[in-house]
């Protein structure tokens, strides 16, 4: 496994191969508060950079979550859909959400590695 | 907050620094920096409200002590459906500031107390309402606005328990009632109050004791810290009325749904707006307010659209939230009163139509020490 990266919309992603883990950030899932709802993306789905594929529901807010690289969704986190507050509990490792077969491995390396991330949390 | 084009930063409750040692995150509100929660999150502060005590710091909220003189009654009357000569003494009233057209200016809970030998309404009104309403204050003569006085909650079955460890709280206090007692050579007010729909207290009491008082109510282990965020959870369950959501001017009290709350022999020309008072007594007006529980996982939020099956609106979703009581998402709003029990409710959450169960309000039984609100 290769170190965790993170985007500016605060997910974060780990690959495997040619293949994407992805979450949201532990400091994503403190500011949302408690999670009680989430719409998991379709499995088989072609999915760009940055476009919408899924929601998260809080006791505060609803938040889209975007698709960090280009790729295919092949699996999503199913236990999520009954216990949604384990992204609250773990949301940088059993939290993950779905995992993206990658079109392209150079997108990865664009994203912020942890240091920059807490960097970019302090702007 | 915005106003004439001027920044107006959120001001800062007293014990602000108190609430974020103690893990707040702190939100602007209603012109304040209040906690919304604090580490256990939303959901388990308002399950420990529901099974034992939670503990607000409500200090954003306006407290006045007006003197009861004719005067000032003719002044207040004018707004406040109430008798003021008769309302009895040491017992609460939720009642309103009306408009000339009847609608709400604000609503707030007034009771009559003896504060220093004398007689006084004591008020307690919204934060977000303080200037127009303090507008109408001023205009009252002897009136002390209680600034240096913080506001606590103590909300819960355990609640009494809790509080009586520290001030001796008479078992027959009821729902409603209020007393004011000495505390260190100063005045604090108790009522049995609160805005959960369970047993508890508010707790006036001045700046200077406020942080020993409630650290001595925290190191009790039955009851935590709660924000804003579990408040409205817990006031949307008992199916209370928040201003800005389901109250504001342009909405009577009568269209609230809150008509018990009015005097009707104060329906005459001493009180703005008591011709449309009247008419809409006994003509139903055209709003109902129901609650709607969502029949799926899908979260429904403020301003959302009530329609029916053919997407054509029907009304308005005023407050939403996760009831983690019924584990699922619960609203209240307002549909048009000719709509039929029969007709299905839907709202749209993400282009979707989600079937909604249309329920009676509230969402939860109030347990209440004797009396109370209807």
């Amino acid at each position: 496994m290769i170190e965790k990266k993170f985007t500016e919309d605060h997910e974060w992603v780990s690959i495997d191969g040619n293949i994407a883990t992805v979450g949201i950030s532990n400091h994503a899932q403190e500011s949302l508060g408690d999670i009680v709802f989430i719409e998991l993306p379709v499995i088989g789905k072609t999915v760009k950079a940055k476009e919408e594929i899924c929601v998260i529901e809080s006791v505060k807010a609803a938040s889209d979550i975007y698709s960090p690289l280009d790729g295919e969704i092949i699996e999503v986190n199913n236990s999520l859909e009954n216990e949604p507050s384990i992204i609250n509990q773990e949301a940088e490792n059993n939290g993950w959400i779905f995992k993206i077969k990658l079109a392209e491995q150079s997108q990865y390396e664009e994203l912020m590695n942890h240091e920059d991330y807490q960097k970019f949390l302090k702007k | 907050m915005k106003e004439h084009g001027l920044t107006l930063l959120p001001q800062d409750i007293p014990l602000r620094d108190f609430h974020i040692s103690y893990g707040a995150k702190m939100i602007p509100f209603a012109g304040f920096n209040m906690p919304i929660n604090y580490k256990l999150g939303i959901i388990n502060e308002n399950k420990n409200v529901r099974n034992s005590s939670g503990i607000f710091d409500v200090s954003h909220m306006g407290q006045i002590l007006i003197k009861n003189t004719d005067e000032n009654i003719k002044i207040l009357e004018k707004y406040i459906p109430l008798n003021l000569n008769k309302i009895i003494k040491n017992r609460n009233y939720y009642s309103f500031l009306l408009n000339s057209d009847a609608g709400i200016i604000d609503d707030i809970m007034i009771s009559k107390i003896i504060f220093n030998n004398e007689l006084y309404f004591f008020i307690v009104y919204n934060a977000s309402r303080k200037i127009e309403d303090e507008k109408i204050f001023l205009n009252t003569s002897e009136s002390i606005l209680l600034n240096n006085n913080c506001l606590f909650a103590i909300q819960g079955p355990d609640s009494h328990k809790i509080l009586n460890k520290k001030i001796n709280i008479s078992e027959n206090m009821n729902f409603l009632d209020i007393i004011i007692t000495n505390y260190k050579s100063e005045n604090i007010l108790i009522s049995r109050s609160g805005y959960t729909g369970e047993d508890g207290f508010e707790i006036s009491i001045p700046v200077k004791f406020a942080e020993n008082f409630l650290k001595d109510l925290i190191n009790d282990n039955k009851t935590i810290l709660c924000g804003l965020g579990s408040r409205d959870s817990l006031r949307l369950e008992a199916g209370l009325s928040l201003y800005g959501n389901e109250l504001n001017e342009n909405i009577t009290p009568i269209e609230a749904g809150l008509t018990w709350a009015l005097d009707k022999n104060r329906l005459n020309k001493s009180l703005n707006g008591f011709k449309k008072l009247l008419y809409q007594l006994d003509n139903i007006p055209k709003k109902k307010k129901i609650g709607i529980i969502s029949t799926n996982k899908s979260m429904i939020r403020n301003g959302m659209n009530i329609v029916n099956k053919n997407k054509q609106i029907l009304g308005l979703v005023t407050s939403a939230c996760f009831s983690p009581n019924l584990n699922k998402s619960i609203a209240m709003g307002y549909i048009d009163k000719e709509i039929n029990n029969s007709i299905d409710l839907y709202c749209v959450i993400r282009d979707k139509l989600e079937i909604m169960e249309q329920t009676k309000l509230p969402f939860i039984k109030k347990s209440y020490k004797k009396g109370g609100l209807k």
